[in-house]
């Protein structure tokens, strides 16, 4: 997960940074009416990579001396990790709920203890959902009906996108640089915008014209040539990313070449996607867990499947990666072309 | 009877007129047709494979409707060709083709028709699953005069247009990609029904080939029988073609955990059914005993007693 991380600049409130202050203020509202006796749980839901944990983090923050927070990092197994002392603090962020069943018969005895607790204590539950966890649970079980509040995170603007990335480095730091190409097209060109056809289950590319404003703006208020680089660097990261943060910074930490950047570094990731159906099935799993291993794979496919084979196939299609502590994830540059997938086989939707 | 026989002969000679040229013409058109439904349909089959599984159904919905208009600009331009050999006298042949549709023709003639009711009324389309007469299957192709299945086993199943017009059509799924299946599970009747059934629940909203949705919901039945227990779930498989790797699937699933749960099938010892050995024994024994007046069941009526 990568996680957005608390301005201490002071110069901006980073809420608005963020582009959350309204779903943090909904959040607040509901912590309110709580203390006056309403009690509403909420459920913060979002793709991968998208700053759930960040916002949990938030609330944290903001609600200092009277939440407690528990993070999940994989499924649970043991009741015990969710149970709570009777002096907890009246407001419990759960981070990572998706967490909390198994699919597969009798993975779910988690799922129902968690929700006798959210139904039955006198607290104030916020936790956080992969969409499409959620998504499942909430056809499947009702899960909807337990969190009268939802908050679905937005994508972020294209200038909390600059803002989010550009904040981890010093001022004048990175330096843009300009296509060689980019020099020969002043003020209009053609771009090429990428759509999700989630009915053939692939991404394509339109082209369109585009006027080149920067290089308009710079040409006749005499700006530096820079900025447009720049420009261009976080148009293609916002398009490419849909602003989600997480994708945008990991396509940005692909592209970099410290401290220069160029547009043309910016990758268009487009993953011709071709699975057979358990292998679907099993990435699936991957996206909504988020993060799998391989012994929790085997356990929800049952052991006649071949997980190894299946696993080496999403590997070798570049869908998914190992990270170090041995768990399974979706490629974050491949989140678009994977959701388009699924949601044309409707695994997800 | 001399204006019958002057008409007679007008048509004859009409018939010598006819030119090599005009029917090769005719059957080049008819060629032409054919080889245009064949090549479009087979291209619009593999583009709806590529699709999602509502686009395919909404690709394999047009198939049909192309086909017949090809074949109507066709039988248009051949029937041009027609009128223009005969002129007026296109009534004596028509009667002759009545005369013929009446006797040898009339089965085609009927399939033909119950093609187009089939294209425009739709009562089933391609990739429906289909019950008519005998058979059950996935239809593949609806064509002029028969429609092709493809039944659970392999078998390709070719029925013509015109049982619709006898026959009742159930269509599982009737234009959409998901269908509901019913599940049934049996299990001993002293088995804890309530544990069985959420476990049948699980087993059905975790299946890799459900689909679950508020108009698609999953629905648990139970009822309680002389010997055993019946446990029914109805739910839908994501794409028909799935049908049978879904029930399955949810079977050994349910299974393997009843047994973890303690949860039997129906014993068979209940019915008191003797092994194959005792039987022949039993039987053995009451003939000796009883004499041979007795039937040959009478160690079973000895043993019911």
């Amino acid at each position: 997960m990568v996680g957005i991380q608390h301005s201490s600049s002071g110069e901006k409130d980073f809420v608005e940074v963020l582009g959350l202050k309204e779903e943090i203020e909904k959040i607040q509202s509901t912590i309110a009416d709580f203390e006056m006796g309403k009690k509403l749980n909420i459920a913060i839901v979002a793709e991968p990579l998208k700053g759930k944990t960040t916002l949990s983090s938030e609330i944290e923050r903001i609600n200092l001396n009277r939440a407690a927070k528990i993070t999940f990092s994989k499924i649970v197994k043991n009741k015990n990790e969710i149970s709570l002392p009777d002096d907890a603090k009246k407001i419990v962020i759960l981070d990572n709920c998706h967490f909390l069943y198994m699919r597969k018969p009798g993975g779910f005895d988690i799922f129902y203890e968690f929700l006798d607790m959210i139904s039955s204590q006198n607290r104030i539950f916020v936790t956080t959902w992969n969409i499409y966890s959620w998504k499942y649970l909430n056809e499947a079980f009702g899960l909807g009906k337990y969190f009268p509040v939802q908050i679905f995170i937005p994508a972020f603007e294209k200038e909390n996108i600059r803002l989010f990335i550009l904040k981890k480095y010093e001022k004048d730091e990175i330096k843009f640089a300009k296509d060689e190409e980019s020099e020969e097209k002043p003020f209009f060109y053609i771009i090429k915008y990428p759509v999700e056809l989630a009915s053939l289950g692939k991404k394509i590319f339109i082209s369109a014209p585009k006027i080149n404003i920067s290089y308009l703006r710079n040409r006749f208020l005499k700006k530096q040539k820079i900025e447009a680089a720049e420009d261009q660097v976080f148009e293609k990261l916002y398009l490419e990313s849909n602003g989600n943060p997480g994708i945008a910074l990991r396509i940005w930490d692909l592209g970099l070449d410290y401290p220069r950047i160029k547009p043309k570094n910016i990758g268009i990731f487009s993953y011709e996607v071709d699975l057979e159906y358990e292998e679907a099935f099993t990435l699936n799993l991957i996206l909504s867990y988020q993060s799998l291993k391989k012994s929790e794979i085997t356990e929800i496919m049952g052991s006649m499947m071949s997980v190894d084979r299946i696993l080496y196939q999403l590997l070798s299609q570049e869908l998914i990666l190992k990270d170090e502590n041995d768990s399974y994830r979706v490629r974050p540059e491949a989140l678009s072309s994977i959701t388009t997938y699924m949601e044309k086989l409707r695994l997800v939707w | 009877m001399v204006d019958g026989d002057t008409s007679r002969e007008q048509l004859l000679e009409t018939f010598r007129s006819i030119d090599t040229q005009t029917l090769i013409t005719m059957a080049l058109i008819f060629l032409i047709a054919y080889v245009l439904g064949r090549v479009i349909t087979s291209l619009l089959l593999k583009l709806s494979e590529k699709l999602s599984h509502t686009g395919r159904i909404k690709v394999e919905v047009i198939i049909p409707i192309i086909k017949f208009v090809i074949y109507l600009i066709a039988f248009y331009f051949i029937f041009r060709e027609i009128f223009k050999i005969f002129g007026p006298e296109i009534f004596l042949l028509a009667g002759l083709l009545g005369a013929a549709i009446g006797f040898g023709l009339k089965d085609l003639f009927s399939d033909i028709v119950g093609g187009l009711v089939i294209t425009f009324e739709k009562p089933y389309q391609i990739g429906d699953k289909i019950s008519i007469g005998n058979y059950f299957g996935e239809v593949t192709d609806i064509g002029l005069r028969a429609t092709k299945l493809i039944t659970p086993d392999a078998n390709v199943v070719t029925a013509p247009n015109s049982l619709i017009f006898k026959e009742t059509v159930a269509s599982a799924n009737y234009g959409v990609s998901e269908m509901m299946v019913v599940i049934d599970l049996y299990i001993a009747g002293e088995s804890h029904v309530e544990t069985a059934m959420k476990i049948l629940w699980e087993a059905v909203v975790s299946s890799k080939y459900v689909y679950i949705s508020r108009e698609r919901p999953v629905v648990l039945l139970h009822k309680a029988l002389p010997f055993y227990t019946r446990l029914r779930a109805k739910a839908y498989v994501n794409d028909l073609r799935d049908q049978f790797k879904f029930e399955s699937d949810v079977h050994t699933r349910a299974w393997v955990e009843f047994q973890k749960n303690g949860i039997r099938a129906p014993q068979l010892h209940i019915l008191n059914i003797p092994s194959i050995e005792e039987k022949y024994e039993s039987e053995a024994t009451t003939r000796r005993n009883l004499g041979s007046n007795l039937g040959p069941n009478a160690g079973d009526l000895k043993d019911s007693r």
